[in-house]
């Protein structure tokens, strides 16, 4: 069983077997290369159509109505090969080349290998050049500005190489039967290839009606908007890759931080001093480094590769994209095994308390904390830096502060130690090895907003919670600075921590209620005194 | 020195006189012009016939009118135009000058 195709020669429909359409594709297209002078050729070509359509309609009968191979084969050896047309002008182009080299290469622009117009590489053809360094000039000279004009000037002026003497001619090669018979061999291929979704009724350039002319020309713009739209989205893909891979790299083995921009603002850390704070060795250290370049990197270098591919009409090898896929899976392999090695690490929690009883010699305590730089070096740093270290001192902003109700009428600070570590006792270890402390002058608590502790005992979760215990009806004063160390505080009225700040409280039966506010649900000065006065007396009366 | 090549030039250069001369008789499309030419050996593949044509019209030493054809598509029948008349006559000159020539040089000369 063979496939057959539905041709249309000279006006005249023939049922064609695939194989030997190929057949007479390659050799009318052969034979058409053979003209320069564009409208004699589509005469001659008509002419020889014609004469072809006769030939097979002599060829059928009435057992015989599919043209095989044979009767191609039987046009072929009535018309003759081309080489045996041999015209007075075919010939003396190679006579000319011997005395006329230079001029022998022509500029063209080159249909087969294109982006836009094929500019670029018939240029690159015409001066000898590899088309890669014509068309990055013309990158380079888009963004400067005289690109897109040189190019569609360029695109006007220079004729498209239609026929393979043109195109042997934009090359520079000498126009004989070996050169011609070469490029064909390719062309022939290329036809094959094309000749799968290619519509069978096309074969004649007459056969098609207007409407069909009118949707292949609204199909060929579509098509010229989505090649653009490609490129412009290779461009951008191909920045947007370049930066990425930069960033990374300077990410994993620059020492000096990098700098992000997030919804948060700006980001940045230190990878190499983050990533020694964190693993135990160094072997860990380099592990994960692999690792976040084989995850990140490689999906980096895949679009970099695409926005290529899409620029340039590169085919990629098959193995490319194997290749990117094993490296993810090697990726994934070792940021499982750092990562569990990491979460063994991390494994046990541990805390402990310490509880300071402070008289309640004010009415109101202040409670501050300093916003200044946090000593030494940032290694993680949002808006704040998060994480510093200096010397052999690691220091985390990881503190918290949050106010309760004391159970008695005294007031009371606890703080709270806390540490990640592979063994309970390991994590007790880390907590105690947090350095923190706060200060009581008169009537103002000051909280470091930062932890410290030996750089030998990596990030490991450490963390500082402090709770103030106030008994009833004493007040305090949330300074300004506090606005990021409180967290969560309960109040009466549920006010945000953020809004909390720069306003004066007092703990009530309700709980947290803001003293003397305006704009929040509160009590005065002077209702305080009398609920105090109230309670004075009910002491009395007990 | 290729013995074919020569031969194909000589064929080649008597060619148009022929086609001028085979519608000189009488107009007729490219497969009688090939049969004719075929007899006299001038010719081996009908594809160098219709180049031939086209540019022998374009110089408008020919014209040609549509025929249908009852068993193919529609034929070219060429015939001469008064330029071509012309054009015949004159290589018809130069062609009685050539064997005359050539006759004189395949003689052996008496002296």
């Amino acid at each position: 069983m063979n496939q057959t195709l539905t041709i249309n020669i000279s006006g005249i429909v023939f049922h064609i077997e695939v194989d030997a359409y190929e057949a007479l594709k390659v050799y009318l297209n052969t034979i058409k290369s053979y003209f320069n002078n564009s409208e004699e050729r589509e005469e001659i070509m008509l002419d020889i159509e014609a004469r072809v359509a006769e030939i097979f309609a002599e060829a059928q009968n009435d057992k015989n109505q599919v043209i095989v191979m044979a009767d191609v084969n039987k046009v072929i050896a009535i018309m003759g090969e081309p080489e045996q047309y041999l015209t007075d002008e075919e010939e003396e182009i190679p006579a000319q080349k011997t005395h006329r080299k230079r001029e022998d290469k022509k500029l063209f622009r080159d249909p087969d290998d294109r982006v836009l117009g094929g500019v670029a590489s018939g240029l690159g053809a015409y001066i000898g050049l590899d088309t890669v360094w014509v068309r990055l000039f013309f990158v380079a000279a888009f963004f400067m500005g005289f690109g897109i004009l040189t190019y569609i000037i360029l695109w006007i002026v220079m004729p498209e190489a239609k026929t393979t003497a043109e195109k042997l001619k934009m090359r520079g090669e000498p126009i004989n039967i070996k050169n011609i018979g070469k490029a064909f061999e390719s062309e022939a291929q290329k036809v094959g290839e094309k000749l799968q979704n290619v519509d069978t009724n096309k074969f004649s350039s007459k056969a098609g009606t207007v409407l069909e002319n009118i949707v292949m020309a609204i199909a060929s713009f579509f098509t010229a908007v989505f090649n653009i739209f490609g490129k412009v989205l290779g461009i951008a893909f191909l920045f947007v890759g370049t930066f990425l891979l930069v960033v990374l790299l300077a990410l994993l083995f620059g020492s000096t931080a990098i700098f992000s921009i997030s919804n948060d603002g700006v980001y940045s850390m230190a990878s190499q001093d983050f990533f020694n704070l964190i693993f135990v060795n160094q072997d860990q250290f380099y592990l994960a480094s692999i690792a976040v370049f084989l995850l990140i990197g490689v999906p980096v270098i895949g679009l970099i590769f695409l926005s290529i591919r899409m620029l340039f009409k590169v085919r990629s090898h098959y193995g490319v994209g194997l290749t990117f896929v094993g490296l993810l899976v090697v990726g994934t392999i070792l940021a499982f095994m750092v990562g569990t090695r990491l979460a063994v690490e991390m494994s046990a929690e541990e805390e402990f308390e310490k509880t300071e009883i402070i008289s309640p010699d004010f009415n109101t305590y202040v409670i501050k904390t300093n916003i200044t730089e946090m000593p030494g070096q940032g290694v993680l740093e949002d808006k704040f830096t998060s994480i510093s270290i200096e010397g052999d001192m690691m220091y985390q902003r990881f503190v918290e502060l949050s106010v309760e109700r004391s159970k008695n009428d005294s007031m009371m600070i606890t703080t709270n130690f806390s540490s990640h570590g592979k063994s309970p006792k390991d994590a007790l270890n880390k907590a105690k090895a947090i350095n923190y402390v706060h200060q009581l002058n008169d009537s103002i608590l000051f909280f470091p907003d930062y932890l410290a502790t030996n750089k030998e005992h990596k990030i490991r979760g450490q963390q500082v919670e402090i709770t103030v215990y106030l008994p009833l009806y004493q007040s305090i004063y949330l300074d300004k600075s506090t606005k990021e160390l409180i967290y969560d505080v309960d109040n009466f009225t549920n006010t945000y921590d953020k809004k909390m700040v720069g306003r004066k409280w007092v703990m009530l039966e309700q709980g947290l209620t803001c003293l003397d506010c305006n704009d929040i649900e509160g009590i005065t000065s002077k209702e305080l005194e009398e609920l105090k006065a109230l309670k004075m007396m009910e002491t009395v009366i007990e | 020195m290729n013995i074919e090549n020569t031969q194909a030039q000589m064929r080649k250069g008597v060619l148009e006189y022929c086609i001028l001369s085979i519608l000189n008789n009488g107009e007729a499309y490219p497969s009688e012009i090939i049969e004719q030419l075929k007899q006299g050996k001038l010719i081996v593949v009908e594809g160098t016939l219709y180049p031939l044509l086209t540019r022998l019209k374009n110089a408008d030493l020919l014209s040609y009118r549509w025929e249908e054809s009852t068993s193919g598509p529609p034929r070219k029948y060429y015939q001469l135009t008064d330029k071509g008349k012309k054009f015949l006559e004159e290589l018809a000159t130069t062609w009685d000058d050539l064997v005359a020539a050539v006759e004189i040089t395949r003689k052996p000369t008496k002296k």
